[in-house]
């Protein structure tokens, strides 16, 4: 537990941990202390002047943002004197902003309108300034309008701490502008099109390309829910209105490590109204699918797999909720009697990595990423390596990469193990040992014949100094990489698909048959939930697809039933780090489309079988860790060696292809065969 | 800040001094890395273009003054402070207000000064003609044998106030006073 400070601010008491500066400090209490250029979880730079506050007997003002609480002081936040300094530079500030606030889509969430009114300015009392810089609108992600820009360096500080680093100050003051290199457009930058500078964007400057009189901040219905397109499972707010989803934006509390979405999940919700969606339930007549009723589609459905029996097999991606998992599960071992159900988390991992430890990723001073290897550029696990380049960034956190290839993030790494994975454990382990740290003994006597690299000494140096290590392990190699957790910190095994972790404790495991046997084995009736990393048709006597999309599978399918997107579908799933995170439902479904988990029941009662709405209770009752940390062989599973970069190709395709990230696509297929 | 200070010693009008300050100022040692002093010191800078250039009105002065007061408790650094308070000695000397009407004592604002010839003192030799690069000097050098001629004027509409006619007479004969004075004269 950190140490508590004591300090007043306008006559309250407050008490907060050592460090926190006085604007977290005072919005503890309330108090907003005004600024624009503060972002929670940045270091304050103190550039914008407006967050100035003076302290009983101090002489000059302090500037909240960057000055740390003592014990006993005492602040003011709304003296004459700091409040002509913050009207001062919003005046000027306005000098140089269109005032077009009835225009303005950023208007009612804009810091600087909410300032200019607190301060009672209609119009700045200063010289009129204009510069005549262009808007890049050559993206459909991110739209660039210096012209707004109030200069306080938020996205710049926001995209250097992530690690993607395009955006810079050309020139300073008055008509500096923030520019890519050689003020190119973003497309020609390497800008992944995350959006994070959006987010941090105090006024208009930066903003989502397509929301020109597509509503504004009070017109939208905010929903919380997870974005369900990678291992990552980010939580993100989406803004609806009058039905349909207008804006995503990170949803992980503000200053959390955790706030960052990528452009999948902030872009991506073009694909819930895509042409590509399936409304409809389709049944393939004479080798063409056609539209027809529920009814039909069910009772063709129930038919096959009652005839198909113990031989009709089932899987399902590693992204449906916890609640249709159960059902699934249910559904197939007790109505339909089968046990050849499996999904496609068996592809990359085995059933004790997915139920392994938690951690916690602000709080880690160490990341140790083993054998995985999280990507921004190449969108794999996005999220995971904008955290980690973060907490480098901003907290001065260390990085150990572990891996047998050349992964991005061993750049930016303190120590680079290059090599086998499970060697690089072993000395890593060994090293530590050697050093004098506490193992289990069978881990000694395990490792007792390794001689451990000068890497290796010295990444067991920064582990053995580090408080809290997390370390992020690919599920082969979880069992291994725990073991360092064993002296000390928490380990993860990282899933490629948002509920990997549920759909497993949900009991979908490959007790039976698993997935690849499935797939490539011949079947009576195969039923396929979700986007597969698979395209042509296995082998099987009758093939039911369930799923939002029209994939290239579906077009093979004797019968496709159209299934609710993420957005549309209301449950649970476990994230990487254990926890049950909340999906709720942002907008209606399209079409006749419904949940995975009630046409499983509309199609059991068709076979004759109830199932049970699943309960929360259940869920949670499923959930529980059964792993108990203990000491594992140094090795790695084996059978779980897949592209992972592929893998999620595949499994983004029809968000990918319905939405405007296809431009982003292509434009980055261009750019490599140029 | 050397720098600063040094293209501005031989200065005297405090207007021009305080212009030529913050236009030093802005062009190198300001960083920009806190508003009020960026921001601030560019707004300083139009307005004492504005005044120099007799158009200032007591909004511009105004203007400085808070500029100056502000930049003092705000700015983060030394540089932001010196040019505050730069500004603030330059607005002690009254020397603001009486640009506003009409004066500038060191007579260095060119706006607030015109050349004029003494025709008294001139002797129609025709090299102040020859110096100014504007055509703004007419007149008819004086030949012995010629009388009848056309006296040496500077037409205020082109003249550009660089006082190039003023070092090349020799004679004294051209002056510079300030606009208001004289319309009196």
């Amino acid at each position: 537990m950190a140490n508590m400070v004591n300090l007043k601010i306008d006559g309250k008491d407050v008490t907060v941990e050592e460090g926190t500066n006085l604007i977290d400090a005072a919005e503890t209490v309330g108090i907003h202390i005004p600024n624009l250029c503060y972002l929670k979880g940045l270091k304050g730079i103190g550039a914008c002047r407006l967050c100035v506050v003076e302290a009983e007997g101090g002489k000059a003002p302090l500037i909240a943002c960057n000055t740390r609480v003592k014990e006993g002081m005492s602040i003011s936040t709304r003296t004459e004197k700091v409040q002509e300094i913050r009207k001062f530079v919003i005046d000027l500030i306005l000098s140089m902003h269109p005032l077009d606030c009835m225009t303005c889509t950023k208007a009612g969430v804009c810091n600087l309108q909410q300032y200019a009114y607190d301060f009672g300015i209609k119009e700045s009392s200063f010289t009129r300034k204009k510069f005549g810089y262009a808007t890049d609108e050559a993206n459909p992600f991110v739209k660039r309008d210096p012209e707004y820009c109030v200069l306080c360096s938020r996205c710049i500080r926001v995209c250097k701490g992530q690690g993607t680093d395009v955006l810079e100050f050309s020139g300073r003051g008055v008509g500096a502008k923030v520019v890519t290199a050689k003020d190119r457009p973003l497309q020609e930058s390497g800008c992944t099109f995350c959006g994070s500078c959006i987010d941090a964007c105090p006024v208009n400057a930066l903003l989502e390309a397509d929301r020109w009189r597509k509503g504004r901040e009070w017109e939208y219905e905010k929903t919380e829910t997870v974005c369900l397109a990678c291992g990552d499972a980010c939580s993100i707010t989406v803004s609806t209105k009058d039905g349909m989803a207008a804006k995503v934006v990170a949803g992980a509390p503000e200053g959390s490590v955790e706030r960052y979405i990528c452009a999948i999940g902030r872009f991506g919700f073009d694909s819930n109204y895509s042409d590509m969606r399936v409304k409809t339930p389709l049944k393939k007549v004479g080798g063409e699918l056609k539209e027809t009723t529920w009814e039909d589609a069910i009772s063709l459905v129930a038919k096959n797999l009652k005839s198909a029996g113990a031989d009709a097999a089932f899987v399902t991606s590693g992204t449906i909720l916890n609640e249709d998992a159960l059902l699934l599960k249910k559904f197939a071992t007790e109505v339909v009697k089968t046990k050849k159900i499996d999904s496609t988390v068996s592809l990359y991992s085995d059933e004790e990595a997915m139920t392994g430890d938690a951690a916690d990723l602000d709080a880690a001073d160490l990341f140790v990423v083993a054998g995985t290897a999280p990507d921004q550029w190449k969108r794999v696990l996005p999220a995971l390596d904008a955290i980690v380049r973060k907490k480098m960034n901003n907290d001065g956190t260390k990085l150990v990469v572990i891996n047998s290839g050349e992964p991005r993030i061993a750049s930016a790494a303190s120590v680079f193990l290059k090599g086998d994975e499970v060697k690089m454990l072993m000395e890593l382990g060994q090293a530590m040992i050697a050093k004098g740290a506490k193992a289990p003994k069978e881990m000694v006597s395990a490792l007792a014949a390794v001689n451990p690299s000068d890497e290796a000494m010295s990444a067991a140096d920064i582990f053995l100094a580090s408080k809290k290590p997390v370390i992020l392990a690919s599920p082969s190699l979880f069992k291994a990489a725990a073991n360092l957790a064993l002296v000390k910190g928490d380990a993860v095994a990282v899933p490629l698909e948002a509920n990997a972790k549920g759909v497993v404790s949900m009991g979908l495991s490959s007790s039976g048959t698993k997935f690849r046997d499935i797939v490539s084995s011949s079947s009576k009736a195969l039923y396929v939930v979700g986007e597969l990393p698979v395209s042509k048709r296995p082998e099987t006597g009758f093939l039911v697809v369930q799923a939002p999309h029209m994939t290239e599978l579906a077009s093979h399918a004797d019968v496709v039933l159209p299934a609710t997107s993420a957005l549309e579908s209301e449950g649970s799933i476990i994230d990487l780090l254990g926890r049950i995170k909340k999906v709720n439902r942002v907008c209606g479904p399209s079409g006749e489309a419904r949940q995975n988990g009630d046409i499983f029941i509309a199609v059991a009662e068709a076979m004759g079988g109830a199932l049970k709405p699943v309960k929360d209770a259940d869920v949670k009752k499923a959930a529980k860790m059964k792993t108990k940390t203990a000491f594992h062989a140094f090795k790695k599973d084996a059978g779980y060696d897949i592209d992972a970069e592929a893998f999620a190709g595949d499994t983004t395709g029809s968000i990918i292809q319905g939405s405007r990230l296809l431009w982003l696509r292509q434009v980055e297929a261009a750019s490599v065969t140029a | 800040m050397k720098d600063v200070l040094a293209a501005v010693q031989d200065i005297k009008c405090p207007i021009q001094r305080s212009l030529v300050f913050v236009e030093e100022f802005l062009s190198e040692p300001m960083c920009g890395k806190c508003h009020p002093c960026a921001l601030g010191s560019y707004e300083a800078l139009v307005r004492l273009k504005r005044i120099a250039a007799g158009s200032g009105l007591q909004a511009d002065v105004d203007a400085i003054q808070r500029i100056a007061d502000q930049m003092l408790e705000g700015s983060r650094c030394i540089k932001g402070k010196d040019t505050a308070k730069f500004l603030l000695t330059a607005l002690e000397t009254g020397a603001f207000r009486e640009h506003l009407e009409g004066h500038c004592e060191e007579q260095e604002c060119t706006q607030y000064v015109i050349y004029r010839v003494i025709p008294e003192k001139c002797v129609l030799c025709g090299l102040c003609q020859e110096a100014c690069k504007y055509n703004a000097i007419v007149g008819e050098k004086k030949v012995s044998y010629r009388s009848g001629y056309l006296p040496f004027e500077i037409r205020q509409k082109r003249c550009v106030k660089c006082g190039d006619c003023y070092t090349a007479c020799t004679y004294g004969a051209i002056e510079k006073i300030e606009e208001n004075k004289a319309a009196l004269v």
